[in-house]
């Protein structure tokens, strides 16, 4: 399956360097969860992807080759600002925008009908877009990157703004997409979200991919750490070579070893010591990864 | 090429039948269609002649010498024969009532008529005139043949001549400024559009799949067939009412010359402008924020306009005026005027479309740097240098 991939991006407003080096590539089939704080550099990579901007360094290609405006046209897009025309019909908006991706007229409004219906906006196809709440017009804004029946599919933040069951419809609608083997790439703040929906993660800052891969790579660490809890004797500490013990509250205590053999002696060391009700690895969410890692390369900074 | 056509397209659909737009082509063609209509029945009452009796028993020698002077000043009036009344009035649908003697008739009329008295007095010095040669043995026909022969010759020496023709003056004038209205109100219509795709932030959806220099021309091409469509709107009821009550005849440069050059600065003018603002336009980013960007419109559009007004009638081809008419901004003013005054000549007319054509890629290029420079650019205006200088 083709794959989209980006090759060391960079770019600058002036003196700010908004993309230090980006490479990622996110293959057929696969929902790509993009991460970072504001001003991060998300949807400047977005927007270079959409050839919107132009990177200063680097290049973007799609199976290969380098994406010109025939691949773009086959990209389904969600600016982070959502745009549509105000005062124009949702359905004849709709449709304008899969003809301008190529569509004949027939096809464009059978596939304005399929997407409306699977958003649950079909009853609004006769309104203005400005008659819409938010969360609506969330919708359609999704069903206008979808409805040219992209082969990629690039969105900033589709979920701000949704609520839960739109959330769910639109989970839904990215995996279905992704099954069919289009790339799905698309940035949030809801790590969650993220966590639960997507194959691999990147996670920006500053303008630099500061880690990135599946969630079970980025849980990956040199120092796995251990929750136990029990009932044990004050100012316990672990009989263990390789393993360090600190107390994270009463009865918990957190066990950091540098390997399976040292975490099993510190437990021994604990049964030995007193009772012990659990102890099982410690398997941090997103939303602490993404802590440590910008917290980390703060410090690196 | 289909993807210039469908923005065109929309455009066009959206400015054409939008309600406003609708509403007032509907009640400019109404007002005008309507007003032709019921102004008809008064403009042919003056087709009809006034009525002038003359009182038979004092007076109806003067009657060939009033009907002859009538004639010869173009006026139009009938006289009548009839028995005046021991006291003078003026009956129904009668505008003057001539009572005897021939050498001395007293007018009586309602209002002062100065057309009349000056028919009669002529009539009365012709009458007199003609018994003054009869009683000398002479021809009356004779002297009337010598008198009508003898007429100056007037010869202008110098430039400053040239006579001031109002129809001409109001013909070139009319075309100018319904092409000043269409031009600014297109040019208008364009900013709008523009900022309104910025401010909604659709134009980074259109951008990913539409080229900038597309996404503009396709806007220009629909404004523009639009704009045809509100001129056509203006002025086929107006040619329509001109005709329906016989004024096409009065003017003496000819109605197919006029909308050639109306049609022809139309295009070029409009490539100018439009494209021109367009490109400017992506400079804001909000609605409110326009008015930078419309006052320098306003003024590029407006000094071109009160310079052809005020320049060509007082010099129709003095060397500023020359100049003017070959600066591409100036020309889809200059020219019109000075054609309805007849004093351009054809090479001057032809350099001035050459240059305006060639002026018009180097503009676009500009306008196309600008917009796809600033388009994508949010928050406050944009400085033109930046946005020429950013890719």
């Amino acid at each position: 399956m083709p794959d989209l991939h980006l090759d060391h991006l960079s770019k600058s407003y002036g003196s700010l360097r908004a993309l230090d080096d980006v490479s990622f590539s996110v293959a057929g089939g696969e929902l790509f969860g993009f991460v970072g704080s504001n001003g991060a550099g998300k949807t400047t990579t977005m927007r270079i992807i959409l050839g919107v901007l132009r990177p200063d360094a680097g290049t973007v290609s799609w199976d290969g080759k380098p994406v010109d405006l025939e691949v773009r046209r086959r990209i389904g897009y969600m600016p982070e600002e959502r745009g549509l025309y105000p005062r124009m019909k949702v359905g004849e908006q709709l449709t304008y925008l899969a003809r301008l991706h190529g569509l004949s007229e027939r096809d464009a409004t059978a596939a304005m009908e399929h997407w409306t219906e699977v958003l649950g906006v079909e009853q609004r196809r006769g309104d203005e877009v400005d008659k819409l709440s938010l969360g609506n017009q969330q919708r359609v804004q999704l069903a206008s990157a979808l409805v040219h029946g992209p082969e990629i599919l690039v969105l900033d933040e589709p979920f701000s703004g949704l609520d839960p069951v739109a959330v769910g419809v639109m989970s839904e609608v990215l995996r279905d997409r992704a099954a069919a083997g289009v790339p799905v790439i698309f940035s949030s703040h809801q790590l969650e979200l993220v966590e639960r929906l997507c194959d691999r993660v990147g996670i920006v800052r500053s303008g630099r991919m500061v880690a990135q891969g599946t969630i079970d790579e980025l849980r990956a660490t040199d120092r796995p750490q251990w929750e136990l809890a029990g009932t044990l004797p004050a100012g316990w500490t672990a009989d263990a070579p390789g393993a360090s013990v600190t107390q994270a509250g009463p009865g918990v205590w957190r066990v950091e070893a540098a390997s399976a053999e040292a975490a099993q002696a510190a437990l021994a060391s604990a049964v030995g010591a007193g009772t012990v009700t659990s102890f099982a690895p410690v398997r941090p969410s997103l939303t602490e990864l993404f802590q440590d890692v910008v917290s980390e390369t703060e410090e690196a900074a | 090429m289909s993807t210039l056509w469908l923005i065109a397209r929309r455009e066009f659909r959206v400015r054409t039948l939008s309600k406003a737009s609708l509403i007032s082509s509907g009640i400019m063609i109404a007002v005008i269609v309507v007003g032709a209509i019921v102004a008809k029945p008064f403009l042919a009452d003056d087709g009809e002649p006034s009525l002038v009796q003359v009182d038979t028993a004092t007076a109806a020698d003067l009657v060939p010498y009033l009907e002859a002077t009538a004639e010869a000043q173009d006026a139009d009036y009938a006289f009548e024969e009839a028995d005046a009344p021991a006291e003078p009035a003026l009956g129904e649908d009668v505008a003057g009532l001539i009572l005897g003697p021939v050498e001395s008739p007293t007018l009586y009329v309602e209002d002062g008529d100065d057309t009349l008295t000056g028919i009669l007095q002529a009539a009365t010095q012709a009458a007199v005139l003609d018994a003054q040669v009869t009683a000398l043995g002479g021809d009356p026909a004779e002297v009337s043949t010598a008198l009508a022969a003898s007429a100056p010759t007037v010869e202008t020496l110098g430039d400053g001549g040239s006579s001031f023709d109002s129809g001409e003056f109001f013909a070139g004038f009319a075309v100018i400024l319904i092409l000043f209205f269409v031009l600014i109100q297109s040019s208008s219509v364009i900013m709008m559009g523009v900022v309104e795709e910025k401010s909604s932030r659709v134009v980074e959806i259109l951008l990913a799949t539409v080229k900038p220099a597309t996404l503009l021309g396709g806007k220009v091409l629909g404004v523009g067939l639009y704009a045809l469509v509100q001129a056509a709107a203006m002025i086929v009821p107006l040619l329509f009412a001109s005709w329906y009550l016989g004024l096409l005849g009065d003017l003496s440069i000819g109605v197919g010359a006029l909308l050639t050059n109306f049609s022809i600065w139309f295009v070029l003018g409009f490539a100018l402008f439009t494209v021109f603002f367009g490109g400017l336009a992506a400079l804001v980013s909000r609605q409110e924020d326009i008015g930078a960007v419309t006052t320098p419109m306003m003024l590029l559009m407006m000094v071109p306009l009160y310079l052809a007004i005020y320049l060509v009638p007082s010099d129709p081809d003095g060397p500023l005026t020359s100049i003017l008419t070959q600066v591409p901004f100036f020309a889809p003013f200059m020219v019109p005027m000075r054609a309805a005054f007849g004093a351009i000549a054809p090479w001057e007319i032809a350099l001035a479309i050459g240059l305006c054509v060639a002026a018009i890629p180097a503009l676009v290029w500009v306008a196309g740097r600008v917009y796809a420079g600033a388009v994508l650019n949010t928050g406050g205006r944009m400085k033109l240098r930046d946005a020429l200088a950013r890719r």
